[in-house]
């Protein structure tokens, strides 16, 4: 558990609850019947939130004092091997596919996406994973367009 | 009609060629879901969604909401028996709620009883789960015929308790858990109000006017998060299968599992009940009862097959009581029944009292299906649990990119917009600090799907008493679910503080 995180979270969460309170001052007052209008749940919450996030920042604060009075050695942090670069090659080529989806269609961005998260993943078997690819691209875009009639953006217009 | 007449309707709805199909893929797709690590009920359930939304599309509304509710209930239960699988032959839950079958149940595989393990693991799942159903059907009636007399007052209290219930036992931290329900309660009040047709919280852009779309934030917060976490974190979890050699349990296993079988399933049911507490939690007091009750409590740990049964039956049945609160008071009690709820909602179909009367076709199709599917586990689970332990191999490297093809396939095919896939990357990134860092995801997307009713029934009920909130105080039931809610909070809270531990559910 990292206390920076918490310390960080609990700053983002009180500046969401403020922005929330303010924006919800300015939803325009209905003309329904009601003393209640669209108003008053989102003002309480972000209220709440400011309230819990305040609390959060105590208790990590907390924390740190108590840590730092028992001046043990800094907990050991877990030895994770992480992997930051298979990660952020996944999540870039995600965004890729992402972006790319409705304008090369769906059964080349699958393909490549899934071929580039094989190859990640673990190189070698290049045939291999292009089979699985192209198996799962095809057939996701077979079943569900052709068969049971959804729509995906098929191939490419030009 | 009486109970049996609906139940005799509901069968002939579940025995319907398709709803058949149905039952069995989903229990087939629960169970691999349950033995592969990467991906737990809650994430295989989003996930299928909108798989199940195409499949019923040529159906009429009811009748392919009863289907795709049937499938997605089946996963549900089956990934509690697929969860035992891993436990047993690996040492390593495929889900938080097989967790203390490990204790027992790998080391009984150590001494070559890794069958007897697994086979008294699928009897007791299918017991509890039978004993779950019978519990259903005997309190759905008269419980839906209680909480029609509620008025908006008594379920806006009631729907606070529920989201306290699964705060208060949701995480290490208190505050984190109720942060993270106000976020989703938060996230519920973006888009057009409902009541008064005005537009909140959506800058001006299009895509935010009908809100967020719960299926997105619990895909990405959970399937996401959860594959992002393991490409992340690289575990060593290769470890030896065990063998299985004989499949069916002597008869001294039978012997005795029979009481503990018994005794988890009553257990897990009640504790299924409760809002809050799941799977998870049901089984571990099943073998901390176990344990209790036994004559031999040194035994246990070592291989003792009461503590597989047990806790095993417990989880099941915990999954089967979890859905009396879902269908009879439309409040759901876990992670996972508050996508089943946003599964019915996305088909216009609102679980609650009324579901009974005006729906029963889904209600009782859905009671009738879990009867078939759990006989479909028991019959696949005792030839096929070989097979099941072979999925274990799937390796990663074609796993995880295949899930995120398939969130990215399944968010866009209900939505049909890349906003919402951008959403879906975030809200994975999300999903993986938050769980890393102690924040309870559970909790935000039952809020995401109770948001917008708590607040029209306060609004309805301030409506009611132009404007006074001592309404909520002065109803007596209303009083009494809101002091339940407050010492579902602060129990725990006095408990660590006089230095109990205090049992947690990190049931996802």
């Amino acid at each position: 558990m990292s206390q920076t995180f918490d310390k960080i979270s609990s700053i983002v969460f009180f500046i969401i609850g403020i922005l929330f309170v303010v924006q919800a001052t300015q939803i325009s007052d209905s003309a329904y019947g009601s003393t209640v209008g669209p108003k008053t749940f989102p003002l309480g919450l972000g209220i709440i939130l400011v309230l819990l996030s305040l609390r959060l920042l105590y208790e990590t604060w907390r924390q740190a004092v108590k840590a730092r009075l028992a001046k043990g050695p800094q907990s050991p942090s877990k030895t994770f091997s992480i992997e930051i670069k298979k990660f952020l090659i996944l999540f870039i080529s995600a965004i890729a596919y992402v972006f790319f989806l409705e304008i090369v269609g769906y059964v080349i961005t699958t393909f490549i996406f899934l071929l580039i998260g094989f190859q990640t993943m673990e190189r070698g078997k290049v045939l291999f994973s292009v089979i699985i690819s192209a198996a799962f691209s095809i057939g996701i875009y077979y079943l569900f367009s052709v068969i049971l009639g959804g729509s995906l953006p098929s191939f490419p217009t030009f | 009609m009486s109970t049996l007449q609906f139940l005799a309707d509901g069968f002939a709805v579940a025995f319907q060629w398709q709803n058949l199909l149905f039952a069995f893929v989903g229990v087939i797709i629960g169970t691999a879901v349950g033995v592969l690590p990467g991906i737990g009920p809650m994430s295989g359930v989003a996930l299928l969604i909108p798989v199940t939304a195409t499949l019923t599309s040529g159906l009429p509304t009811e009748a392919a909401a009863a289907s795709s509710i049937i499938l997605l209930a089946g996963v549900y239960y089956g990934a509690m028996y697929g969860g035992s699988t891993t436990s047993i032959l690996l040492n390593t839950p495929g889900e938080s709620s097989s967790v203390v079958t490990t204790l027992d149940g790998y080391q009984m595989a150590k001494q070559g009883r890794a069958g007897s393990a697994l086979s008294i693991a699928a009897i007791g799942s299918f017991c509890a789960g039978i004993i779950a159903l019978l519990g259903l059907v005997l309190l759905a009636k008269p419980l839906s015929s209680v909480a029609l007399k509620f008025g908006p007052a008594e379920y806006f209290s009631l729907m606070l308790l529920g989201l306290a219930a699964v705060s208060g036992l949701a995480g290490r931290s208190i505050t984190k858990a109720l942060i993270m329900t106000v976020l989703g309660l938060m996230l519920g009040t973006v888009g057009i109000d409902a009541v008064s047709g005005i537009e909140r919280f959506t800058f001006g852009q299009p895509m935010l006017f009908s809100g967020i779309e719960f299926l997105t934030i619990a895909v990405g917060l959970f399937a996401l998060g959860e594959v992002f976490k393991t490409i992340l974190e690289k575990s060593d979890d290769d470890g030896q299968i065990a063998k299985i050699n004989r499949i069916l349990p002597t008869k001294q296993d039978l012997k005795d599992s029979a009481v503990p079988i018994a005794r988890g399933s009553f257990l897990g049911f009640f504790i299924g009940v409760l809002p809050g507490a799941g799977a998870t939690l049901a089984s571990f007091f099943s073998y901390i009862t176990e344990k209790k009750f036994s004559k031999t409590p040194e035994k246990f740990g070592k291989g003792h097959i009461a503590g597989v049964a047990g806790p095993e039956s417990a989880n099941n049945a915990a999954s089967g009581g979890a859905m009396i609160p879902l269908l009879t008071l439309g409040i759901p009690g876990s992670g996972t029944t508050a996508i089943l709820m946003g599964a019915l909602i996305m088909y216009n179909i609102q679980p609650g009292p009324l579901l009974f009367d005006e729906h029963p076709e889904v209600a009782w199709g859905l009671i009738a299906s879990m009867f078939i599917g759990n006989l479909m586990l028991l019959v696949l689970n005792m030839p096929l649990v070989r097979i099941f332990a072979k999925v274990i191999e799937t390796p990663k490297k074609y796993l995880l990119p295949i899930i995120i093809a398939i969130s990215f396939f399944g968010v866009y095919a209900v939505q049909y917009t890349t906003f919402d896939l951008y959403l879906l990357l975030a809200c994975g990134l999300l999903g993986y600090l938050f769980a890393k860092n102690d924040y309870p995801v559970a909790p935000l997307v039952l809020a995401l799907v109770l948001g917008p009713m708590i607040e029209n029934n306060m609004r309805r009920a301030l409506t009611i008493s132009n404007g006074d909130f001592s309404i909520f105080m002065t109803k007596p039931l209303s009083l009494l679910f809101l002091i339940v809610a407050v010492s579902w909070l602060l129990i725990p809270l006095f408990m660590k503080m006089r230095g109990k531990n205090v049992i947690i559910n990190e049931e996802e």
